[in-house]
C-alpha cells in the first residue's frame, strides 16, 4: 500500500505519455512553452510577491530580514470527481473533530464508553479546564481548520494531521491563484476551474454567523501577535479582504464586561474576535500569567458571552498526535459511520504490543512526539544511523506514552519548474475548512505545498519548502 | 478607527515627510558645496545640528567631511533620523496599519524602502547621489499620488495629511529658525550682497528656489524671502500653508466625528499668530523669538492630537 519504492506523479503516471486525465489540456500547453520565458515570469512572480510584501519573517534572524515563500508556476490539478471524495472526507471529519471537542468539554461520553482513556484527555497540555461546561455559539468550536491531506497513489488519500488551533497559509493559496491569472490568463480559459478568491468573504459570513445570536451586525475583528510574527502579512491580508480591524491584544480591553477597542473617535465594542494568537497568549490572568501579549479577563468576557472567539480556547487538542492516532475511532463514535479519509496507520507506543512492534521496526518508521510540531524532537528511521536510532530506542522506552511511530510514506510528485527543466517533487495538500453553526464548507483546493529539494519529503516552508497553485477543476 | 492605527497613520506619514526633507537639504547642500571653493563643511554642519543629531554624529564621527556626513544622514541603520531608518520606520508603520492603505500606497512604501535599502547597502559614490537623492523624493511624491488617487479622503486620509503637513511646518521651522541671523533685515548689509548662496541654499532645501525666482523676478532680499518661507499662502512648504492644511484636516475629523476637540482649537490658534505675524511685521515681534514659540506651539499641537484622538501604542 505505501511502500517506499514507487512514487506516484499525479501529472505523469497516466496511461501512455499524454499524462494522467486532469493534466492532459496543460501538459499539451507546456510543450509549447519556451522554458527560458516560463523561468523569467517564475522570478518575475517573485518579485511581485516581495513588492506586494507576501513576505514572512525568520525567527531569530538578526536582521529581521523578511523573506518570501518560493512559488512554483507548475498548477497541481485535482479532478471534480477526486476533490467530490476529499471533500466529504474532510467535512465528515471536521464535524467529528467538533462533536468530540463537545464532548470532552461537556460530558466526556467517549471516554465513559472506554474509547479513548480519559488520562489522554486530562493529562494532555491542550486540554483546557477553563473550558468545561462552557457551550460556544452553535456549539462551533474550530471555525478554521486545515486539514493536511497526502496522497500515495490514484486512489489513496491520508490524513497527515489535523490543524485545530490557528492553521495557516490560506493567503498563500488566494495570492498564488491570483498570480497564476495575471501571468496565465490563457490556461484560465482553457481549463474550467474552481475559484478560490471568495474565501475572505465566507469567512467574514462563516464569522457572523457563529456570533451570539442577541448581536445584531457583530462587530468582527482579526487579532495577530504583531508585525514580527511570521503569519503577520496573511493576518492583514484576511482584515484587509474582510474590511475589519486588524488588532493587537494590548488593543483590546475589557471595561464592565465588554470587550472594546480605543479609537480615535472614543471606544467600539467588539463582538467577534478572529485571533490568530495560541490559546495560552490570550488571557494572562486565565491561561499564561506571564504573557505580556493577552488581553486581561479577555477569558471571563468570552465565557459570559460578551465576546465570541474564533477558534475556542482548547480545541488545539484535537490535533494532538495522540489524538490523532484515535482519529479513526472518534469519527466512527460521533458519526455512526466509517471514516472516508484514511488516517496514516500509527503505532500508540502507549501500548505495549505497539511498543514492541516499533522498536523492532524501528529503521523504517517515522516517530514523533506527541504533543510535538514542526518536525521536532521526530526520528525519521530510514534517515537515521544506527547510533542515532539506538538512542532514540532508549528515548522510547524510557517515556513510551510520549511517542506514537508511522510508516514513511512515499508522497505523490508533481513537477516543479527547475532549472534543468520539469522534475519531480513530492507534494501535500491543505485544503481550508469553514465551520459555522450554519454548516461546514471546504473551499475548493488548498494550499499544496511542495518539497522543492530532490527527494525531500519535507515541504515545510521553514525547510525549503514551496507552494503551488491548485486547481479544481469543475465537474 | 483604532487610536493605535491612527498614531502608526500619522508617524508613517511624518517619517516618510521627514525622509524627503533630509533629502532636500542634503541635495541643497551638496549643490552648495560642489559651486564653492574649498572644502566647507558648515552646511553639512547645519543639517546635523537643527535635525537634533550632532550628538548621535560626534559619539560616531571625530571629523565633519562630507563623506561623514553623507554617511551619516543616508545610510548609518545606528542612526534613527538617517533616510534608512526613516523609510523602515515609514514602512513599518505601514505594515502595522496595511488594512488602512489601499495597495498602490502600500507598495509606494513597500518599493521605496526595497530601493532605498539596495541602494544604501553601500557607501554612496559621489556620481549616484544626485540620482540617488531624486529617488528618495520621487518616493515622497508616488506615494502621495497614490494617496490622493486611490484612498477614500476620510479620517485616514486626514491622519496621514496631519502626520505630512505637521512635520513640514517643524522642517521649514527649524530651517529658518537655524538661520535667522541670515533673515533678519541687517543680513543684507553684514552679506554685502556679494555671498546670496545661504538664501538661495535654504530656499533650495524647500523646494522653494525656482518659485522664490519666478514670484521675485530673482530679486533675493532677506525679507522677501523670510515673509515667502514663513507666510506665503501659495509656497507648500511654508509655515502659513501648512497651518491651513493642518487646521482643515482638523476640521474634516470634527466633522466625521461629530464633535470639537483642544487640538482643533490649539491649531487654530497658532494660525491665528501666523496671520497676525504677517499683518503686524514679524521684526517688530522679533523675528527668533516667533519662530521658536512656533515651534514649541507645534509640538504642543503634536501632544494635543494624540491624547485626542487616543492616539499611541
Amino acid at each position: 500500500m505505501i511502500a517506499a519504492d514507487h512514487m506516484f506523479d499525479e501529472m505523469l503516471d497516466g496511461p501512455d505519455a499524454r499524462g494522467r486525465e486532469p493534466y492532459r489540456s496543460l501538459l499539451s500547453w507546456l510543450e509549447d512553452q519556451d522554458f527560458t520565458k516560463l523561468r523569467k515570469q517564475s522570478a518575475q512572480a517573485e518579485d511581485l510577491f516581495r513588492r506586494i510584501g507576501i513576505t514572512f519573517n525568520v525567527y531569530g534572524d538578526e536582521d529581521g530580514e523578511e523573506r518570501i515563500i518560493p512559488f512554483d508556476l507548475i498548477p497541481r490539478i485535482i479532478a471534480a470527481d477526486e476533490w467530490r471524495r476529499l471533500e466529504r472526507g474532510i467535512i465528515q471529519r471536521v464535524a467529528a473533530i467538533n462533536a468530540f471537542l463537545s464532548d470532552i468539554y461537556h460530558q466526556q461520553e467517549i471516554v465513559r464508553a472506554g474509547v479513548i482513556p480519559a488520562s489522554l484527555i486530562h493529562e494532555n497540555k491542550a486540554f483546557m479546564p477553563q473550558m468545561c461546561g462552557f457551550t460556544p455559539p452553535g456549539n462551533v468550536y474550530t471555525h478554521v481548520v486545515g486539514v493536511d491531506i497526502v496522497r500515495t497513489g490514484p486512489d489513496s488519500f491520508f490524513v497527515l494531521e489535523d490543524n485545530a488551533r490557528v492553521p495557516s497559509g490560506v493567503s498563500y493559496m488566494i495570492e498564488n491563484r491570483a498570480t497564476m491569472l495575471q501571468m496565465f490568463p490563457e490556461l484560465f480559459a482553457s481549463h474550467r476551474i474552481q475559484g478560490v478568491g471568495d474565501y475572505p468573504k465566507q469567512l467574514f459570513k462563516s464569522l457572523a454567523e457563529s456570533a451570539h445570536t442577541f448581536i445584531d451586525n457583530p462587530n468582527i475583528a482579526v487579532l495577530t501577535p504583531g508585525i514580527f510574527n511570521s503569519a503577520y502579512y496573511e493576518h492583514s491580508f484576511l482584515a484587509d479582504e474582510m474590511g475589519v480591524d486588524l488588532l493587537q491584544g494590548s488593543d483590546l480591553e475589557v471595561r464592565d464586561g465588554r470587550v472594546i477597542i480605543r479609537t480615535t473617535a472614543g471606544t467600539a465594542p467588539v463582538d467577534v474576535i478572529y485571533r490568530r494568537v495560541d490559546d495560552e497568549f490570550l488571557d494572562p490572568l486565565s491561561f499564561n500569567p506571564d504573557s505580556v501579549l493577552g488581553t486581561p479577563g479577555l477569558f471571563d468576557a468570552y465565557r459570559s458571552g460578551a465576546v465570541m472567539l474564533a477558534n475556542a480556547p482548547g480545541a488545539g487538542i484535537a490535533d494532538d498526535k495522540a489524538i490523532y492516532a484515535y482519529m479513526p475511532e472518534i469519527i466512527e463514535f460521533y458519526m455512526g459511520e466509517k471514516p472516508l479519509l484514511e488516517n496514516i496507520p500509527t503505532w500508540r507506543c502507549s501500548e505495549p504490543d505497539n511498543l514492541a512492534y516499533v522498536l523492532e521496526h524501528l529503521a523504517d518508521l517515522v516517530v514523533k512526539e506527541v504533543h510535538g510540531s514542526g518536525g521536532y524532537g521526530m526520528l525519521v528511521g530510514p534517515a537515521a544511523s544506527k547510533r542515532e536510532l539506538a538512542a532514540f530506542s532508549r528515548k522510547l522506552q524510557a517515556n513510551p506514552s510520549n511517542y506514537v511511530a508511522q510508516p514513511t510514506l512515499a508522497l505523490s510528485t508533481v513537477p516543479v519548474l527547475t532549472k534543468a527543466g520539469l522534475a519531480s517533487r513530492h507534494v501535500d495538500l491543505r485544503p481550508f475548512v469553514l465551520v459555522s453553526p450554519n454548516g461546514i464548507r471546504v473551499t475548493p483546493g488548498g494550499l499544496t505545498r511542495v518539497a522543492l529539494k530532490k527527494g525531500s519529503l519535507v515541504v515545510n516552508s521553514s525547510q525549503g519548502g514551496g507552494t503551488k497553485d491548485t486547481w479544481v477543476l469543475e465537474a | 478607527m483604532l487610536g493605535r492605527h491612527a498614531d502608526s497613520l500619522f508617524w508613517m506619514a511624518r517619517y516618510l515627510e521627514r525622509s524627503e526633507n533630509l533629502a532636500r537639504q542634503i541635495q541643497a547642500a551638496f549643490y552648495h558645496s560642489l559651486t564653492r571653493k574649498g572644502d566647507d563643511v558648515d552646511e553639512w554642519a547645519s543639517i546635523i545640528r537643527r535635525t537634533g543629531m550632532a550628538d548621535s554624529f560626534d559619539a560616531k564621527h571625530d571629523t565633519m567631511s562630507m563623506a561623514n556626513a553623507l554617511n551619516f544622514l543616508l545610510r548609518d541603520k545606528t542612526n534613527d533620523d538617517s533616510v534608512i531608518s526613516l523609510l523602515a520606520k515609514s514602512r513599518q508603520n505601514a505594515r502595522s496599519v496595511r488594512n488602512a492603505l489601499t495597495q498602490e500606497v502600500w507598495q509606494s512604501l513597500n518599493e521605496s524602502w526595497m530601493t532605498g535599502s539596495e541602494a544604501l547597502k553601500r557607501p554612496v559614490n559621489i556620481r549616484d547621489l544626485p540620482a540617488l537623492l531624486e529617488n528618495i523624493i520621487k518616493a515622497s511624491s508616488v506615494f502621495r499620488g497614490a494617496l490622493y488617487g486611490t484612498m477614500l479622503h476620510n479620517d485616514i486620509f486626514n491622519f496621514l495629511r496631519l502626520g505630512t503637513f505637521i512635520e513640514r511646518a517643524d522642517n521649514t521651522a527649524r530651517i529658518v529658525g537655524s538661520k535667522y541671523h541670515r533673515l533678519l533685515p541687517t543680513a543684507a548689509a553684514s552679506l554685502g550682497g556679494s555671498d546670496q548662496s545661504q538664501w538661495e541654499v535654504m530656499l533650495r532645501a524647500l523646494a522653494a528656489w525656482r518659485s522664490y525666482n519666478w514670484l521675485n523676478k530673482g530679486h533675493l532680499d532677506p525679507t522677501a524671502v523670510a515673509t515667502f518661507l514663513i507666510f506665503d499662502n501659495r509656497m507648500p512648504r511654508s509655515l502659513s500653508f501648512c497651518y491651513g492644511e493642518i487646521c482643515a484636516n482638523l476640521q474634516d475629523l470634527e466633522a466625521a466625528y461629530g464633535t470639537s476637540y483642544a487640538c482643533g482649537d490649539s491649531a487654530r490658534a497658532i494660525a491665528q499668530q501666523l496671520d497676525n505675524g504677517r499683518e503686524a511685521d514679524i521684526y517688530r515681534l522679533g523675528f527668533r523669538d516667533f519662530v521658536s514659540s512656533f515651534m514649541a506651539d507645534s509640538n504642543q499641537l503634536t501632544l494635543a492630537i494624540s491624547a485626542d484622538f487616543n492616539l499611541g501604542p
